[in-house]
């Protein structure tokens, strides 16, 4: 499920960090001309897509992510190291699991779910239950880690945070508040050397 | 980024007269008192509202109204932070949820139309662009309001039942509803019990929920339910209380239970869930206070295999196009909204707002995409203020 608007042109290229992994990189067009990006490590392209869509919808209306989802919980978000686990996209176990008291805080990684529409999905759950959300920013990439403030932002609960594997210096991240999805491209030279088509 | 800034909120609590008498188990009405909100952000944009319209939710919008002039209408979710859990809850009961609903409501309106998205899109998506809705009947068609006596007099005439079915029958001709609610008196089971036969002899086809909100015992209702699960209804809609009766008729039918009384805020769930307690979450936006936590609802409820659907009572022009876009919306809603503003012998929008072949069409444009007529809201306006900087 992608952002509600109308999807000219999408295009997705790979390119290469400055970390050396590679990284998918989509580009929607929107009927009314408006790019949006989007970008994913994990080689999944429908995560970068989704997120493309969301940001060109975003632009379009110049508003940040959470200004089309409702509303923000927080100006900033707290970032930690934990290497435990993160819940497998799976969501009948996860379902289940929680129904069964299994959880108490839920380690999601944005990107291996999939979309935005499941984790506020995953977070209305969280939500009623009790249960906290914790973001993976699974290679600790800058990128990821804004997304996952991004998101982070429209999950209600004290619990909410990001978190990833190795020990960052920033121990919060602030909520992007400019137009889009809130990524700060220029942050990787690759970005501005991708020839998109049209 | 320019936030969206509220600069003032009107509150007119209106009276509408019914067309005609309804009449349940909780009342017998003849006109219905709302609340219309009119929101404007400092950028020019007005959004519009609606809630319960009894002096006391009216005197609680002024008081939220004035904590929200400033913020900005964008962060919707700040509101309930900002009025606090124990006001908007425990202090006022289901009054807090409401007002917050009705002013929640229209910052959406607002904001929908300074982004210049329908607010189906605003919610989810706009996926669909029409609704069917649901037909009131009332548990006797009574010539006038009146009291509960001359209610149960009425039904102790079992003659009296195809004046109902005539009704029924009259509303499916005029505007093609497939679907309907009998509202019941809870007062015999077995003016129910033929009553609902004639129904669904009269409407082989139709989709028909039965409501006494809850005021058959659970053994009454139990047994009632069970004699009636051949007749295939839509649901059962809280033939009984409190959770636990429900749970134990939901065990024991085959037709589905459904309830607008026991699952009403975000607490309710998951009790509701593990209980196994109904198959439908009849939500009412102004119950669960707001159109996030109806969203919120909506996705728990399918999560774990519940069906929300949208409940109103009589609502203007404003709530009920609110509950058609909040339907179009979202995937996880199926079912027929409630809807009784067929009723209403006046409205406060423009726009006419037809029910045909049983459906009515989401509006076009920004925002709920219906505008207020403040010539229709002057004729049913009781009292009204305007609050701001």
């Amino acid at each position: 499920m992608a952002a509600p608007v109308s999807i000219a042109h999408t295009h997705v290229h790979s390119v290469r960090v400055g970390s050396g992994a590679e990284a998918l990189v989509a580009r929607v067009l929107s009927a009314d001309g408006i790019a949006g990006f989007g970008f994913t490590l994990n080689l999944e392209a429908a995560v970068a897509r989704d997120m493309a869509a969301w940001d060109a919808l975003a632009r379009a209306k110049g508003v940040p992510l959470h200004g089309l989802l409702g509303g923000s919980y927080r100006k900033a978000v707290n970032l930690v190291k934990d290497e435990l686990p993160a819940i497998p996209p799976d969501w009948t176990a996860l379902r289940k699991d929680i129904l069964d008291g299994r959880h108490e805080l839920l380690r999601i990684d944005p990107f291996a779910w999939g979309s935005v529409e499941m984790v506020q999905t995953i977070a209305a759950v969280a939500a009623a239950f009790d249960l906290g959300i914790a973001l993976l920013a699974p290679n600790a990439h800058p990128w990821e880690i804004q997304y996952c403030a991004a998101l982070a932002a429209t999950i209600k609960g004290e619990d909410t945070k990001i978190i990833s594997r190795k020990e960052i210096k920033e121990k919060e991240v602030s909520v992007p508040d400019q137009p889009g999805i809130g990524i700060d491209w220029p942050l990787e030279p690759s970005f501005s050397r991708i020839q998109w088509q049209r | 980024m320019a936030a969206l800034a509220i600069s003032s909120i009107r509150l007119a609590r209106v009276s509408i007269p019914l067309t005609m008498v309804h009449a349940g188990s909780m009342y017998v009405i003849q006109k219905t008192e709302r609340t219309v909100v009119e929101m404007t952000l400092e950028n020019g944009a007005a959004g519009l509202g609606e809630t319960w319209g009894t002096p006391d939710v009216y005197a609680l919008a002024q008081r939220f109204a004035k904590e929200l002039l400033g913020k900005d209408a964008l962060n919707r979710f700040a509101f309930r932070e900002l009025l606090g859990k124990s006001t908007y809850d425990n202090r006022f009961g289901r009054n807090g949820l409401a007002t917050l609903a009705g002013l929640d409501l229209a910052a959406w309106d607002a904001v929908a139309r300074s982004l210049k998205m329908p607010l189906a899109e605003l919610i989810g998506a706009r996926r669909r662009e029409s609704v069917d809705v649901v037909s009131t009947l009332p548990a006797a068609i009574l010539p006038k309001a009146g009291t509960r006596k001359d209610l149960t007099d009425h039904l102790d005439v079992p003659a009296n039942t195809k004046l109902v079915v005539e009704f029924a029958l009259e509303q499916a001709r005029k505007s093609g509803f497939r679907s309907f609610k009998l509202k019941s008196a809870a007062y015999s089971p077995e003016w129910d019990w033929k009553l609902l036969n004639e129904l669904r002899e009269a409407l082989p086809q139709a989709r028909i929920r039965f409501d006494p909100n809850a005021n058959y015992g659970a053994a009454t209702a139990t047994e009632l339910c069970r004699r009636l699960d051949p007749l295939g209804l839509e649901f059962f809609e809280d033939p009984t209380g409190e959770l636990e009766g429900i749970a134990r008729l939901k065990a024991a039918v085959k037709t589905p239970v459904a309830t607008n009384m026991w699952v009403v805020k975000d607490e309710h769930l998951v009790p509701a869930i593990r209980r196994q307690a109904v198959d439908v979450v009849l939500g009412d936006l102004f119950m669960w206070g707001g159109i996030d936590a109806w969203r919120r609802m909506a996705r728990v409820s399918h999560a774990y295999g519940l069906k929300p659907a949208l409940h109103s009572v009589y609502e203007t022009g404003i709530a009920t196009v609110a509950n058609l876009h909040i339907a179009c919306a979202l995937a996880e809603v199926h079912y027929p909204n409630d809807s009784g503003l067929h009723f209403l012998a006046a409205d406060v929008v423009a726009e006419d707002l037809p029910v045909k072949n049983g459906a009515m069409a989401l509006p076009a444009g920004a925002g709920l995409g219906v505008t207020l007529d403040r010539r229709k809201l002057g004729k049913v306006t009781l009292e009204s203020v305007e609050i701001h900087v």
